[in-house]
């Protein structure tokens, strides 16, 4: 799969989904929104499939739940990978079930040894159901909690050696959350093990309606320009990787996002030929 | 107890309003407004999936009420499944027992079409049975013949004009009325699309005993105690053109 830039695919634009012919376009989806038996929303992404290379980006598996997961859902997130031979299945950094409950979020938690054990045996099931590597995600974070023995970048890594899942940066995600808890999104991205990043998001955020000063990784708004020249920074030093543009909330029309999208593209292949 | 599950289960505490529980983790005085984050986070996205899920209930109560309708809901029965285009199998029951909705009584029966719509859309894929597919059989072997229902199928009686008041409001009708015969609806998932019509008395008892496994004699018979007058040649025709039946076994023992 070449590195070039793709969009996360809306229902309501399947039609310029399949429609489109800008060369080197990929498309996202969330598998939750298509564990279903049957019925249109499958056979459209079918059609987009015979087109064009799909990604699936999980943000149900909660494997930073204190329990094994879902077997259902495991199988169900199965059935998908082996119907849509997806070229990335990712998955978060975050949990958001608990004891039979889902919260439809991505929670955080204390960055323990014991919290790594777990995440690193849950990664480890996914892989073992699927057959194949998965990506795991950098959450936005939004609780300034104590009591983590390893930092974000440091806990990611670990499980990189312990399971050889890869990463899937979200620059969104590493802005939001630096602003929020404080600290330097350049140092963390800086910091980040290049050679396992095998896919980048970036999104837009907000600040707190709530009036605090937190920012809000609302997926609602353009990719603001911080995150652009983060961005920048981040390939410039890895190399080009699969980039995605993530809307979920306040959905333009197609033209207006792959416009976004073509502006990843145009950053990819503006990168020093010594990536190429 | 596991740190982690016992962080968890903190969490869960701190979200539904006791924030104290989350202490042991955070700074004294810190962590107020990223709680409330989560919480909203949480609550729009029950409220959105039940939003797309319930769209007819939405459009004859308001959004406002609806969304604080669905909040309640959300809170008492979260979902159980990260997959939410399934949410909300209990919300017509909930409904049902919901003080303000009292003056509504057709609501609870217009969120269970709406579910049925869900489900009708998402059901398994099976090919229609078609009326060829019937041609050269005998009248007898054709009398003893049980027919599946499409997995799509959904049916549902009610003692009012629900389904009525139901396909108006969908249709995007205003000025709704409901009327007081009893009525059902049929929906079925055909190309890709789910297709919704009021069916008779007969009809639906029809469709429960070709349900139950029993034969299309046993069917129209039952059809007929519904209503001597029906015309079943035309019922059982037009059941088959709306796509209503996967398949067709001959074998004469059930």
């Amino acid at each position: 799969m070449p590195p070039t830039a793709g969009l996360g695919l809306k229902p309501q634009h399947y039609d310029d989904a399949v429609a489109a012919t800008v060369e080197g376009l990929w498309f996202e989806v969330h598998p939750e929104n298509y564990m279903s038996a049957g019925g249109p929303r499958l056979a459209a992404l079918e059609a987009v499939r015979e087109r064009r290379p799909l990604s699936l980006h999980g943000v149900g598996l909660s494997l930073a739940a204190d329990a094994d997961p879902d077997p259902e859902h495991l199988a169900a997130l199965k059935r998908l990978v082996d119907r849509f031979a997806p070229f990335v299945v990712s998955e978060h950094l975050a949990w958001s079930t608990h004891r039979g409950r889902h919260q439809p979020d991505l929670l955080p938690f204390p960055r323990t040894a014991q919290a790594l054990d777990r995440v690193a045996a849950n990664i480890g099931r996914m892989q073992d159901a699927l057959g194949r590597r998965v990506l795991i995600e950098n959450p936005s974070l939004y609780l300034p909690l104590t009591g983590h023995d390893l930092d974000e970048v440091g806990f990611l890594t670990a499980l990189v050696e312990r399971t050889g899942c890869g990463l899937l940066v979200d620059v969104n995600n590493v802005f939001v959350s630096a602003s929020n808890l404080g600290y330097a999104a350049e140092a963390y991205l800086d910091a980040l093990p290049g050679e396992a990043v095998g896919e980048i998001h970036l999104a837009g955020h907000a600040p707190d309606e709530g009036g605090s000063a937190l920012l809000i990784d609302t997926h609602g708004a353009p990719v603001a320009e911080p995150v652009w020249a983060l961005y920048r920074r981040l390939i410039g030093r890895i190399g080009p990787r699969p980039t995605l543009i993530e809307r979920d909330d306040d959905i333009p029309d197609f033209a207006t996002l792959m416009a976004e999208r073509d502006r990843a593209a145009a950053e990819l292949a503006a990168l020093e030929p010594s990536h190429a | 107890m596991p740190e982690l599950l016992e962080f968890q289960d903190a969490f869960v505490a701190a979200l539904a309003g006791a924030p104290d529980a989350l202490s042991p983790w955070l700074a004294p005085g810190a962590g107020e407004a990223g709680l409330s984050v989560y919480r909203n986070t949480i609550a729009k996205g029950c409220v959105d999936a039940l939003a797309a899920n319930f769209p007819t209930v939405q459009s004859m109560v308001g959004e406002d009420w609806f969304r604080a309708a669905a909040a309640l809901f959300a809170r008492e029965a979260p979902p159980t499944d990260a997959a939410l285009l399934d949410y909300g199998e209990h919300f017509p029951a909930w409904l049902d027992r919901f003080p303000p909705a009292r003056e509504m009584p057709y609501l609870a029966g217009i969120a269970h079409l709406d579910r049925l719509w869900t489900e009708t859309l998402f059901a398994a894929e099976a090919p229609a049975l078609s009326a060829s597919a019937l041609e050269g059989l005998a009248p007898e072997a054709l009398a003893a013949s049980r027919l599946a229902l499409h997995p799509s199928v959904r049916f549902a009686a009610f003692d009012a004009g629900v389904p009525g008041l139901w396909l108006e409001a969908r249709a995007g009708r205003e000025d709704l009325d409901l009327t007081e015969a009893p009525e059902a609806l049929l929906l079925v998932r055909r190309d890709g699309r789910v297709l919704s019509r009021v069916a008779s008395p007969a009809e639906t008892e029809f469709l429960r005993a070709c349900r139950a496994g029993q034969t299309l004699a046993e069917a129209a018979q039952r059809a007929a105690a519904v209503d001597p007058d029906v015309p079943l040649a035309h019922l059982f025709a037009a059941l088959i053109a709306d796509g209503a039946f996967s398949g067709l076994s001959l074998e004469t023992s059930s």
